[in-house]
């Protein structure tokens, strides 16, 4: 009971946190310069989903380790459904940057380096989930994935750190600046906002994982019970 | 004495390959005939005289590499769905230790990619007119590109060769992968092709053997389980 008034609780916190931020994102933070009108606030949008896109990169990693140490099924489910979520926050991040580029440099794709990395994450998991589709037999699909999720793991800090660097890119300079050092120059009231944003997005990612890992526990140990 | 079995083992494996292929050059066959055909429709529709000189340098190193790339998936996926097809997996799995079959395997797709490039780069260069002024930095990121091709290759070939639709697959799930690899190969190509110093290829190299590294490291730790389950 206590359990249920927590989680209620948490997403009401949740929900009014991203509403919070979406009123911030449109009233709080002022308008950037050097960008065509108001054009800039996507960043309180488009950085969060990219930045899930790879955490949820990351969860998928670090449970398709556990898979292949102790090959428990939940923990095969804990990486599809991180990288559900991926695929999804992959396709977001990628729709908010074109409608950026669009406004920012009349075209929707300009194969920016940043634009190719994004686009290649969401063929990693399109290709995670078409090697998962077929895979008939259980063990073997969670085991086989799970080695595909860790070998595409490797060419992740190419594609976000080394590509980039060798092609000239149109994107607007990451936080994290090409010498390594913190370049977080942005307005006090932007910076807060994008903040926000970040830790909503990332809420909103572990609420839609936990319902999926849950209903993959009940799915489980449903089966569980029928097959004994 | 255990290292020296090992490498006995992957020989072993390499020289099973190697008779294999020989007795049916199905992957050669596939790989020269696919590299050579897709040569021949591109310097046949595009040429040395239909490109712009401001587009070569950009246009011919893209071009070069694509037909490397899709010439090799034409054939690299074989050397472990052929073990699945035949059925001798499993003898394989009794007769050597996961590693020297990994070893055995990826020496042969090495071997196979060098062939192709041995085919292809020479006859591209003069059916495009592609000058390289830096042949000895082209042979380094010609090598180079090989040695992480193949680790990519060989590791998505094991994890393919048990899965449904293998083949369609085996593109499915390595080019995603193999992409930044041949951003930084193409990137490598076209500055040697532009100034004969060996300094200019250093920045791709560097991206490129470090990738193929690490790609073969994991490939260590990953292809018992794939290999087993």
């Amino acid at each position: 009971m206590t359990d249920n008034r927590t989680r209620a609780l948490l997403h009401f916190s949740l929900g009014g946190w991203v509403l919070l931020v979406i009123l911030a994102a449109f009233f709080y933070a002022p308008s950037a310069t050097g960008f065509k009108g108001e054009s800039a606030r996507i960043v309180f949008f488009h950085v969060p989903q990219a930045w899930v896109a790879v955490l949820a990169f990351c969860v998928n990693l670090v449970a398709s380790i556990r898979y292949l140490r102790k090959r428990n099924p939940l923990d095969d489910a804990r990486a599809a459904a991180a990288a559900r979520l991926g695929l999804v926050f992959s396709v977001l991040a990628t729709v908010t940057g074109s409608i950026f580029a669009n406004v920012m440099w009349n075209s929707f794709w300009n194969w920016d380096p940043r634009e190719v990395s994004i686009v290649i994450l969401l063929l990693i998991y399109a290709a995670y989930f078409a090697l998962r589709e077929a895979i008939p037999d259980e063990e073997r699909r969670a085991s086989l994935s799970a080695a595909y999720a860790v070998l595409a793991f490797v060419t992740m800090p190419f594609l976000v750190f080394v590509v980039p660097r060798i092609y000239w890119s149109l994107h607007p300079d990451t936080i994290i600046g090409a010498t390594g050092r913190l370049k977080l120059q942005m307005e006090s009231r932007m910076l807060q906002t994008l903040l926000g944003s970040l830790v909503g997005f990332t809420g909103l990612f572990f609420w839609l994982y936990t319902l999926d890992v849950r209903s993959a526990r009940v799915r489980l140990a449903r089966r569980g019970r029928e097959e004994a | 004495m255990r290292a020296s079995t090992l490498l006995s083992e992957i020989l072993a494996v390499l020289a099973k390959e190697l008779t294999a292929e020989l007795r049916s050059r199905v992957a050669l066959n596939a790989i020269g005939l696919f590299g050579l055909t897709t040569l021949i429709a591109v310097a046949y529709q595009i040429g040395p005289y239909q490109i712009q000189e401001q587009d070569r340098p950009h246009l011919l190193s893209a071009l070069l590499w694509i037909i490397l790339f899709f010439a090799a998936t034409s054939g690299l996926s074989r050397v472990f769905v052929k073990e699945e097809d035949a059925h001798t997996a499993k003898t394989l799995r009794l007769a050597a230790r996961p590693l020297a079959v990994l070893g055995g395997k990826y020496l042969f797709n090495l071997l196979l990619l060098l062939a192709l490039y041995a085919l292809i780069v020479p006859l591209y260069c003069a059916l495009m007119g592609y000058a390289v002024r830096g042949v000895g930095g082209l042979l380094l990121v010609l090598v180079a590109g090989a040695v992480a091709l193949a680790a990519t290759t060989t590791i998505v070939a094991a994890i393919i060769a048990r899965a449904s639709g293998s083949t369609t697959l085996f593109a499915i799930l390595s080019v995603p992968l193999v992409l930044p690899l041949l951003v930084m190969l193409i990137q490598g190509t076209r500055a040697a092709a532009a100034s004969s110093e060996l300094a200019v290829v250093l920045p791709a190299l560097q991206g490129v053997v470090s990738l193929g590294g690490a790609v073969m490291i994991v490939s260590v730790y990953l292809f018992p389980v794939v290999w087993h389950d």
